[in-house]
């Protein structure tokens, strides 16, 4: 069988997907640079990150993704109640996802620190907030998504609002995946 | 014919992939590993969960032409610019 020539879901979200993907990886690379000349200030400030709660976000976007992989897989099979209900467990992963980074920043903010207390922090609070805004709008699609799912607006013959969500979902996830060792590990 | 129930998709093996690269890039950083070896161990692993979540997830694998390496040169383009960042500081 042909391969088609186009990803999956909407084109529009793929043009978005690679606008995104271009801010964050100019991100990632304004901080490796300016890393280079503050070696010594960004590897204590690392220290002070909680890697632990670093893991179960991780894993938590890993397993919600899987969960819209699922979802996207159900639908295909005509399968709409299925997939409605794999995204919602990717949704429960999402939130899982926000209550741990608002408590890692409510142990940083009650400790006094913000944008403005060194170069780490300002680069760690906006880079890891940048990501937390594209999860939460993530999650608004997934929920616009499953909630379409569940009136069957949804077939195997036609389910691109499925593809778009889920395709918009792993960028968030694939983000993260380079976030993490970056910022919490690399040293 | 259907596939033994036994067997996992692919995407489940690739998810498995995923979360035992997950939990080496957590052991490194909890216990403080650092220097060139383990910094870019890492990193690869980061590179390599992107192409896999690029391939299988969002079905990257099954497209023809450019599209099929669009998150492939983000990722090489993002490595190299931290790779070339972490080289000399490490």
């Amino acid at each position: 069988m042909e391969k088609p020539r186009w990803p999956p879901g909407d084109l529009v979200i793929w043009i978005f997907i690679l606008a995104e993907l271009l801010a964050f990886g100019i991100f990632f690379a304004a901080y490796a640079f300016t890393r280079a000349n503050h070696v010594e200030l960004f590897n204590t400030y690392q220290l002070t990150l909680d890697r632990n709660a670093a893991l179960i976000n991780t894993v938590a976007l890993i397993t919600s993704s899987y969960f819209v992989v699922r979802a996207v897989a159900s639908i295909r099979q005509d399968d709409s109640r299925r997939c409605f209900h794999w995204l919602l467990a990717a949704l429960a992963m999402g939130t899982l996802f926000l209550l741990v980074k608002s408590a890692e920043y409510h142990h940083h903010f009650s400790q006094g620190i913000n944008l403005s207390t060194n170069t780490f922090y300002m680069f760690y609070l906006s880079l890891t907030f940048f990501h937390f805004l594209h999860v939460i709008l993530g999650m608004v699609i997934l929920l616009a998504v499953a909630l379409k799912a569940r009136r069957g607006c949804y077939s195997a013959a036609e389910h691109t609002g499925v593809e778009t969500g889920a395709s918009y979902w792993h960028m968030v996830d694939l983000v993260w995946m380079i976030l993490f060792p970056l910022v919490y590990v690399m040293r | 014919m259907n596939e033994p129930r036994f067997l996992l998709r692919p995407c489940t093996w690739v998810y498995l992939t995923l979360l035992l690269l997950t939990f080496i890039t957590w052991f490194v950083g909890v216990n403080h590993l650092s220097g060139r070896f383990f910094a870019f161990l890492v990193f690869g692993f980061a590179l390599l969960k992107g192409q896999l979540i690029g391939d299988h997830f969002m079905g990257l694998r099954w497209v023809a032409g450019p599209w099929r390496w669009a998150i492939f040169i983000w990722l090489v383009l993002v490595g190299t610019l931290v790779t070339a960042a972490f080289w000399r500081t490490l």
